[in-house]
Formats: structure tokens, sequence, C-alpha cells
């Protein structure tokens, strides 16, 4: 019997970390072989409520076990919000094309995040992190809302104390604890200590934030090619059949998510 | 491919014999209170046909259509609603019985290269789509006349089949010409040896004859609706992005989405998932690009928020993203979206309006 393409199959709900108010982490165990590479994603199953398209936020390197960084802000969101640890979701995939590290090799590489952005990047700075002497160096440039929306708010000093590791921080608006920078990540892009001629940037978040992120990479000189973008949209296969996530000839779940401004740049209204 | 003669008094046992072996749908004829919006003086029909389960029907109301039914061919390839999967079992699903369709036309035979693109390839493969297209009998038919709304010729498509079927009937004085064309059909045709006799020379020519008629009295009809080439298609519906048409023709949409149910070749589907006890399973819907949640993402992004936009990326899906990645036009030309469409929206006339603003200047 060949596999049945629309099958979630089993993982259960090991751990749940709180991430800020409307973000939690997931730590699932799959009952089944599973493997991803960084920037593919997974679609999510609530067992009788639905599926959603998310990003595994942990090291691909890890295999028993995936990490997935989930906000509450939709139908199938607030169901896994509402899950305990130790019951048991779907899961399919992995689907669609991931960062492709190769062409990262040697490279400056700089990764901007806005808000829950940062979980598929998460998997990446891993990725990166495991391997770190094939990369010249790692800078993130990351932007929250406010101090409070911020994720992984422990592992940010950790990773900042690495070697070859370069982070700033931002938020929109601050608070009295916030003493870090204040204003849009399109702030914190000034100066930054990569060397154009052999750098690669990475941009993940929401799409008005993408779009500012990019127009300023290209302003800084950036090349289309060098640009790589995290696509949200609407989906529900992940498989290239289901028509909902279609962005010009392209799918964001086949041939994405991840694809290169070079690719989008003909398309209109690609941030809408 | 051998062709053979079929007598009309034959035809039952014909039916019969694949009925044995297969789940058979038939065409029948049904009365719809749909009038015909504009034939410029041809005086064509107006009646549908509907395919029914042949054994639920009495013969008389089984008959040849004479144009393609209501309902596209992937109706019974992928249902509006259907299971595919439960959770975290086995599929115990009961084996099907074969499909078998007889009252496809060449429309449905062009449009399910299209459903077999999406659905079989090309790198995932719907297993159960699969196996129910290897395992179906097309029974096609020659058009022996065309509804206002018909325009395959527009797109070079032939009123009759030439390729993709099993059996092809051909209509002939008191007959059919059978076309045999695959080895399945082959042996259900040997089986009943005794209704079949060899076409003779003159029922060929009989046959050609009557194809070219209804081929020209079609391009006749369409010559008045000024529908552009099937080359031009990819960029008209491209450079008219920012054309005035789209809001203008979608001012009587009422977002019913009968143009992508009855699409031919639309293929969008959701997953929904429902509790079924202490389990729960998974179905997949018929959706459409032309209801406001289609792209809507949790958080309330929307890229088609407006009904226009939706009607434009409708034919950017199917005029430019099938063109690009499949070659083809994801559009057979069976008006079936015309037909059924109650705010009157015409694909033929926007097409025409896109090919005129691109190549006829405004004077």
């Amino acid at each position: 019997m060949k596999r049945n393409i629309y099958q979630p199959l089993e993982a259960r709900v090991e751990e749940i970390i709180a991430e800020t108010p409307t973000i939690k982490t997931f730590v699932l165990k799959p009952k089944f072989d599973f493997s991803f590479q960084t920037g593919q994603f997974i679609e999510l199953t609530v067992p009788g409520a639905g599926e959603a398209p998310f990003t595994p936020s942990s090291d691909p390197g890890v295999k028993d076990k995936i990490d997935v960084t989930i906000m509450k802000v939709g139908r199938v969101t607030s169901y896994i919000h509402a899950i305990k640890e130790g019951m048991v979701l779907g899961i399919r995939g992995p689907f669609g094309q991931g960062y492709p590290l190769d062409k990262f090799k040697n490279k400056d590489v700089l990764i901007v995040g806005g808000g829950v952005g940062l979980a598929p990047l998460r998997s990446l700075l891993l990725s990166l992190f495991s391997d770190i002497d094939n990369y010249n160096k790692v800078v993130l440039r990351y932007g929250a809302r406010t101090p409070v929306d911020i994720v992984y708010k422990d592992a940010l000093p950790q990773w900042q104390k690495k070697k070859k590791v370069d982070i700033l921080t931002t938020v929109d608006v601050g608070d009295a604890t916030w003493k870090g920078h204040v204003g849009l990540v399109t702030t914190i892009l000034k100066d930054l200590p990569v060397d154009l001629k052999k750098a690669v940037s990475i941009v993940c978040g929401p799409p008005i934030m993408m779009k500012f992120v990019t127009l300023k990479l290209l302003d800084l000189g950036f090349k289309p090619v060098d640009i790589y973008l995290s696509m949200e949209k609407s989906m529900s296969c992940g498989l290239g059949k289901c028509g909902h996530c279609r962005i010009g000839r392209y799918y964001a779940c086949k041939d994405g998510p991840v694809f290169t401004f070079e690719q989008l740049k003909d398309i209109r209204d690609i941030w809408d | 491919m051998d062709t053979l003669f079929l007598k009309s008094e034959d035809f039952f046992k014909f039916l019969d014999r694949i009925s044995l072996d297969y789940e058979l749908y038939v065409p029948c004829k049904i009365n719809t209170t749909a009038k015909v919006k504009c034939d410029f003086g041809f005086s064509l029909p107006a009646e549908d046909y509907f395919l029914e389960k042949y054994t639920q029907l009495n013969e008389e109301s089984i008959i040849f259509n004479e144009y393609r039914s209501i309902e596209p061919a992937r109706t019974y390839f992928t249902p509006c609603k259907e299971e595919v999967s439960q959770y975290f079992c086995e599929d115990k699903k009961a084996k099907e019985r074969p499909l078998a369709v007889y009252g496809i036309k060449n429309c449905d035979i062009f449009s399910l290269k299209i459903q077999d693109w999406v659905f079989l390839g090309p790198d995932v493969v719907d297993q159960q789509y699969k196996e129910r297209r290897q395992s179906a009998l097309i029974i096609s038919g020659d058009c022996t006349a065309f509804k206002e709304a018909c325009f395959c010729r527009a797109f070079d498509i032939n009123p009759f089949v030439e390729e993709g079927f099993d059996f092809n009937l051909s209509p002939l004085n008191n007959g059919f010409l059978v076309d045999i064309a695959t080895q399945k059909a082959k042996d259900i045709a040997d089986s009943i040896k005794e209704v079949f006799s060899p076409a003779t020379a003159g029922q060929l020519s009989g046959r050609a004859s009557k194809r070219e008629l209804v081929v020209r009295r079609l391009e006749e009809h369409l010559a008045q609706h000024k529908i552009p080439k099937k080359e031009t298609l990819k960029d008209i519906v491209t450079s008219g992005y920012s054309s005035k048409i789209w809001q203008e023709q979608m001012k009587t949409c009422v977002e019913c989405g009968g143009c992508v149910f009855m699409c031919d070749t639309c293929h969008c589907f959701l997953l929904s998932d429902e509790p079924v006890g202490e389990n729960a399973r998974r179905l997949r819907l018929w959706d459409g690009c032309l209801f406001k949640n289609f792209t809507l993402v949790a958080g309330g992004a929307n890229p088609l928020k407006m009904r226009y936009m939706r009607l434009r990326n409708r034919y950017l899906k199917k005029f430019d993203f099938f063109i690009d990645n499949m070659g083809i036009q994801a559009c057979c030309g069976c008006g079936r979206c015309i037909d059924v469409c109650p705010g009157k929206i015409d694909i033929r006339y926007i097409l025409r309006r896109l090919y005129e603003e691109k190549y006829i200047p405004a004077a």
C-alpha cells in the first residue's frame, strides 16, 4: 500500500514552553522516523479540529524531537494553545524547499527576523551554529513589537556569546525595563558588520516587515538573488495540489516557502 | 486502433456488458430552466445532460448526449466532498468498483489532462485518484451539436475525441462507430463480439463529414464571439493586470462559486477535519478562488480581499500559471462557467476585452 499523502502521523507533545503571552513552543516527539531540512515546514494537525502549516524551530540535527513555536492567532492555533503535555497531535511533512545552506557557506550570513518570524530562523541559526566553521559570520537583527513579545529570551544572550555571532535586538515600543534599541527592525540595518561582496541575507517576519526589510537590503546593495524570503500564504495540502498558495508561477508550499527575491521580484502584489 | 460498428438495438447489450465489471454512469436528459442568453440566430439546443448511475435508470431515459453534460468529468474522480484519510490507523477503505463513464466529451478529456497533472504529479501522487483513474473506463463520444456556451474550437480543441479514451462512440445512421483504443476496451469488445461488425469505408467517411460539419457550424458561431487565440492568452491576462475589466465584470458576481465548481479544469480543494467518535477523519472539499476566504491567513491578511482580485487571480491561474508550468491553458472551452453564472459573467467576453485592450487601442 502506497503512502496516503493526506494522512497525518502521530506525534506526542513532550513539553510546552511559554515564550510570550501569545507564543508557545511545543516540543513534539514523532512516533515515526522524521527528519527535515531547516526552513522546510510541516502540517500540524489537532485531531478533529484541523491542521495548519508551521516551520519547525529546532535544530534539524536533533532527530527524535522537533520544536514548533506557535503564535495564537487563528482558529487552529487557538486549539493548539489549548492542548496539554502528553496529548497527541498529527504531523504531515516535511514540505517545500528549505534554506540552501550550501549557498551560505563561507559567506557573511545576515538574518533579519520580525516577531514570531524568529521561529524558523532559530532552526536556521542552530544549524549554522553547529557547523559554524563553514560560515564567515552570523549576524542577527531581530525586531519585536514590545520587550514582552521577544521570543527565545533566554537563548538570545547565549547565542550572542558564541564566536562569529553578532546579535542586535530592537523593539517597536519599549517599556520601563528595556534598555536596548527602540525602533523598527529596518532602523538597525545600518552599519552592518557584513561584507556585501560575500554576504547573503535571510528575512522572515510579517509581510509588511519583509517588504520594507527587502527594500532596505536592496538599498544597501544586496542582490535580489542573495535575499532569501519566507513567504506566508494560506495553505491546505502542502503538496502543490490544493491551489491555495500560488505566487505567480510558483506554489509557496512546493517551490517555497523559502524564495529568493530574484524569483519573486517580477510578480505583482507579493507583499499583500 | 480498431473501429467497429454497433447497431442501435445492441447498444444496451454493450452497456450491460460494461456494467458487469464497472460502476457505469450514463447520460440522461434533464429539463432546466436555464435560457440560452444569445446565440446570434443559430437556434442552438438548450437542453442539458446529467450523468446518472446506469442501474438506477430505465432504458428509455438513457440517450446519446449530443454535447457535454452539466457536471465536469472531474466529479467522478475527485467528488466535491469525500473522506481522504483517517487518523493514526491503517486506512481501511473498502475497495471501490472501477468507474465507467459514458458521455465524456473532448473538453472533458482535455481537462482530465490538467487533473492528472495536479493529482498524479509532478512529484507527489494522490493514490486514491491514481487508482480510480487507472481503473476507470472512459467511454467518450463525438459532439453532434453544441451549446451556445461551447467554445472548444476557439482554443483548437475539437468537438470529437481522438485520444485519452477507452471507447469512443460516433453516432451514425442506425448505430455507432466504436473506436477501441486500449487493451481493456478490446477485452470487453472481444467478449461480446457478436454485437459488433467491422466498420466500412463508407461509414468512416460518413463520420468524417459529420465531424467536419459540426466543426464548421461551431466555428461560424464562435466567429461572432471573437475569442482570442490560445497563443495570446498568457500575454493578454498578464498585461491586462490593471485593466478595469475585472472590477467591471465582478459587479454582478454573487460569490456562489458556480464557475469554479462547474469548471472542468479547476482542482482547488480544502482539507477539513471532523471528529468521528473517539477518532477523526479528514475530508477533501472542493474549494474555489472566487471565495473571499480562499487566501485568508490566520491573523487576517488576505492577498485577494477584493472580488476583482479573485476574478483576476482565476484567469492568471488558468492562463499564466498553467501555461508556464504545464504548457497548456487550464480552460477547455466547455462553457460550463458561462451557463452556471447567475451574474452573466462570460469568460469569452472577458478574454475578448483583454485582447482588444492590448491590441486594438481606443480610437
